[in-house]
């Protein structure tokens, strides 16, 4: 009852924000009341829904067989997520669009993408499967393009990746469906452990490519950043926090559900050399790589964006181990990922808001006049950078330990590694927005309203609970594991029992409570402080007044330029899409001659083509 | 001594016992350095003259409250890792995190100071920020190698359970001995753990005026010095219980201890510094490789 409600809200919701459309000019309340109840009622069926799990619902008829949807524990996981971080988003969003004119459709093509997500986390079948990636890739097409005139040429390179997994998905559904004769999934995972190796590594790299690139895994990233950073911020948290993480499902899902992971270590040489290694060895790459790019990143919506892509590389390397502690955690990550992802950007897009302006070399010292975004912004990075108390430290220590104990130091390493690269790139992203000195011009902006405050504090409170108590989400985590055929986790309310040693989360922060409070101690003991001014500072002898820029932020990290410069510039990915844009571009001008636009010339074409048909003919003749 | 009344005298207590010895490990190094240098150097317990003066001080300027909370989290941090740290005859936290949520919360202090930093709106500190990031890609990215190959080779992360381990067979089992690479590995990363010369470019007096202390003083940078002091002891302890077999009574604690600390003053005492990309160069060259190899044998044995 509430699946159906799933998957039929969404489309109404579509209908009517369509429908509506017209009024975003000049009555914006009515679009946004409506996505509003539109969004309460799906976050609704969403909750209610989780006892429904394992009932099947049977569609319309399809090329002989009806479309199955039904919820599972792990799609249930995801439903909650996508339905939660869309209230938030529109919650902002009624905030942040000012001239909803321009945005005449962003509430009904929300409302069709969450349509897409929705029905691929539900589909029981492959065929039902495709339909629904398809509806979801060009939703978020469509999702991408609110924003300004860049959204638009940003969105196609998006088109030209979504449109390749496309593709490669369908050659696996067809291969799939020729080969077992049905689109049941039961069907085809019975099927599938019958196959000889050659046409199991076809089919699986054709249903798994898809998905590495929908979860922008190195090398086939280059499509998110440019895309997620032009769009409407509100947008990029979106995007940035869920979107991507559908083709993390899809990875869970067709590697532990429908080939299982004994299929996947059968690839390869050895029980060291094989797929799942391979995978490993990606996750790092997509771990350090777009987390050392974003280091240099003068955009704070760029600098996010390639963190996004970092982040997934976590997800996969635990995901990837395959051991208890290791699915956890990637499952985890996800979650984790979510909050503190769109808390961040959320905070970007409250100083977006009142400044209009994402440079990070343009911002400063805005910690007094937007208190909120500050600690939005001070929670979401202490999570992305796994920090305890926040969340995000939980998932990552599942995921050092499984690889620690799981016998992959330098994967461990390399997972290290881009957690430093992520400290360094989120210190640079809060100093040089909220911190250091307050530019003049910024002397009069003002916390912005409660519409947009109340996602930020929502996740705040989520991100520091989840990270305190991990065991709220841990509990249906272990669902999800027994599902996939894992071992559950022993989890307790503060982390996990293990016997290599616990994690105890509400002891580490109650802790860190009582020393802060010695700190305080410490601090209250000393005697009285005085608040100074900005300009009231070190400047050896000098005189600063407000004229005169006293800041550091440009070349932040001035010694990793310098040592890394050569290598950012030719990065490999980059000049392989630079050559083939290249290549695309020179094809295009040979082609575009023919076509000279003279009635003449295409006349001439005809009689040639004739010609040629009459001649043929005579030849077959 | 982990549980009941002896656990709580422990947890009131050990804050006080951990400043005292760090006081005493500050005026030691002070003092062999300045013998080093041949002058007489300052007293024994300078280091805690010097906190009284400075939390006595009138004059306390202020940036805002994050330049204040930023103390907070400085000394509440210092103090939660030094909880979970095992010592002789104190290792009840240990049971609740292990080595990897030790680094994570030995970030604590760092982010608390970064923030407060920053709010100073001083180019000179945000520069030391800067800097003191960076070199976590150089000694941090070390001394965490040379962590998960011991732990690896354990079949544990509990810095706990390494210590007992490395205790079980008297010196033939300590962590340096065992593996010697991954021990002078640390070593080196240990010498930029402490800031010390030549690593110790995120101070850099004369250069960028003193960097993150630039616009502290007062209670301000008597807290630095609390935290600092502290600092001390925690991560001459975390190398001794990795690499020296931890200790069993607080005499082998403090003779390990203050040998250790000596190691690293000799070298301060006798080196310049380093520029930031040169630091990094070095430690992804000599002591990042070294360690890569020592992993690598523990991989080529465990077979």
């Amino acid at each position: 009852m509430y699946t159906q409600a799933l998957l039929f809200l969404p489309l109404i919701g579509f209908g009517l924000s369509a429908i509506l459309m017209g009024t975003a000019r000049r009555h914006q309340a009515i679009l946004k009341t409506v996505a509003l109840i539109g969004f309460l009622a799906i976050a609704a069926a969403a909750a209610l829904a989780g006892p429904e799990a394992g009932s099947l619902l049977q569609g319309p008829t399809l090329f002989g067989s009806p479309l199955i949807f039904g919820l599972t524990d792990l799609s249930w996981y995801f439903v909650l997520m996508v339905s939660g971080i869309t209230l938030l988003t529109v919650f902002f969003s009624i905030g942040a669009l000012r001239d909803s004119g321009s945005y005449p459709m962003y509430y009904a093509w929300l409302f069709a993408k969450v349509f897409g997500m929705f029905g691929v986390v539900l589909a029981r079948d492959l065929l039902s499967f495709f339909i629904m990636w398809e509806i979801m890739s060009w939703a978020t097409y469509f999702v991408m393009q609110q924003g300004r005139e860049e959204a638009r040429t940003a969105a196609l390179g998006y088109l030209v990746y979504a449109i390749v997994a496309g593709m490669v998905l369908l050659g696996g559904v067809i291969m799939l469906r020729q080969s077992t004769g049905s689109f049941d999934f039961d069907v085809i995972s019975k099927a599938i452990k019958g196959y000889d190796l050659a046409t199991t590594v076809v089919a699986l790299v054709l249903i798994l490519v898809p998905m590495l690139i929908e979860s922008a895994v190195y090398p086939v990233h280059g499509w998110l950043p440019d895309s997620y950073a032009s769009t409407e911020t509100s947008i990029t948290a979106y995007l940035s926090s869920i979107s991507t993480r559908i083709g993390v499902y899809g990875v869970v899902f067709f590697v532990f559900v429908i080939f299982g992971v004994k299929v996947v270590d059968s690839i390869g040489f050895s029980s060291h050399l094989n797929l799942r290694s391979i995978l490993l060895v990606l996750a790092a790459l997509t771990a350090v790589l777009p987390t050392y790019t974003a280091l240099f990143q003068h955009d704070a919506k760029r600098l996010v964006t390639w963190h996004s892509i970092g982040q997934g590389g976590y997800m996969l390397l635990g995901l990837a181990t395959a051991s208890t502690l290791g699915t956890a955690g990637g499952l985890f990550h996800i979650f984790n990922h979510l909050t503190y992802v769109s808390l961040i950007v959320f905070s970007i897009a409250a100083v977006e808001y009142r400044t209009g302006t994402t440079n990070l070399n343009k911002l400063g010292g805005l910690i007094t006049k937007q208190p909120v975004a500050f600690l939005g912004m001070l929670f979401g990075i202490i999570g992305l950078a796994g920090i305890p108390p926040m969340n995000g430290f939980v998932s990552k220590w599942f995921i050092y330990r499984s690889l620690i104990l799981g016998g992959y130091p330098f994967i461990a390493l390399a997972a290290f590694i881009a957690t430093v690269g992520t400290i360094m790139s989120v210190y640079k992203l809060i100093h040089n927005m909220f911190l250091g000195q307050l530019p003049e011009r910024y002397d009069n902006v003002k916390e912005v309203g409660f519409w947009m405050q109340v996602p930020i504090l929502v996740l705040m409170a989520v991100v520091l609970v989840t990270g305190v108590c991990p065991g709220l989400i841990l509990q249906w985590i272990a669902k999800i594991q027994t599902s996939l055929g894992v071992i559950p986790i022993a989890y307790t309310l503060g982390g996990v029992a293990s016997s290599a040693g616990d994690l105890n989360m509400m002891v580490v922060t109650s802790v860190f409570g009582i020393t802060f409070l010695v700190g305080a101690l410490i601090f209250l003991i000393g005697g009285k402080r005085r608040i100074v001014s900005q300009y009231d500072n070190y400047a050896a002898g000098h005189f600063l007044s407000k004229d005169v820029p006293y800041n550091f932020n440009y070349h932040f990290y001035s010694a990793f330029e310098h040592i890394f410069n050569s290598l950012y510039q030719a990065e490999p990915v980059k000049t392989t899409e630079r050559n083939l844009g290249r290549l695309v571009r020179i094809t295009g001008d040979y082609i575009r001659r023919f076509f000279t636009g003279q009635i003449n010339t295409y006349a001439a074409y005809y009689v040639a083509a004739i010609i040629v048909v009459l001649v043929v003919l005579k030849g077959v003749l | 001594m982990n549980s009941g009344l002896g656990l709580i005298v422990w947890i009131i207590a050990y804050p006080f016992v951990s400043f005292s010895l760090g006081v005493l490990l500050g005026g030691y190094g002070r003092k062999l350095t300045a013998r080093i240098q041949r002058r007489v150097g300052p007293s024994w317990i300078q280091p805690f003259y010097d906190v009284v003066k400075l939390m006595s001080k009138k004059t306390n300027v202020s940036h805002g409250y994050m330049h204040d909370v930023a103390m907070m989290m400085l000394v509440g941090g210092t103090l939660l890792t030094m909880y979970f740290v095992p010592v002789p005859g104190f290792h009840y936290f240990s049971q609740f995190g292990d080595y990897i949520v030790i680094m994570y919360i030995m970030l604590v202090p760092p982010l608390g100071m970064a923030l407060g930093v920053g709010q100073t709106a001083n180019p000179n500190g945000s520069i030391g920020i800067a800097r003191a990031l960076q070199m976590l890609a150089g000694y941090e990215v070390t001394f965490v190698l040379t962590f998960i190959g011991f732990a690896m080779k354990a079949g544990t992360t509990s810095m706990y359970d390494l210590m007992m381990l490395q205790q079980s067979g008297g010196v033939a089992t300590w962590g340096i001995v065992t593996n010697p690479l991954l021990g002078i590995a640390a070593l080196f990363a240990l010498q930029g753990m402490m800031n010390e010369k030549p690593f110790e470019v995120i101070v850099a007096p004369h250069e960028i005026a003193t960097g993150p202390m630039t616009e502290m003083g007062g209670k301000y940078l008597g807290m630095m010095f609390i935290q600092h002091l502290i600092n001390l002891v925690v991560e001459l302890t975390i190398y001794m219980n990795l690499f020296l077999g931890g200790a069993l009574n607080w005499f082998e604690y403090i003779v390990k201890l203050f040998t250790l600390f000596t190691l690293v003053l000799v070298v301060n005492a006798v080196y310049g510094r380093f520029r930031t990309d040169s630091a990094l160069r070095f430690f992804w060259k000599l002591p990042l490789p070294m360690a890569a190899l020592g992993v690598i044998f523990i991989m080529w044995n465990g077979k």
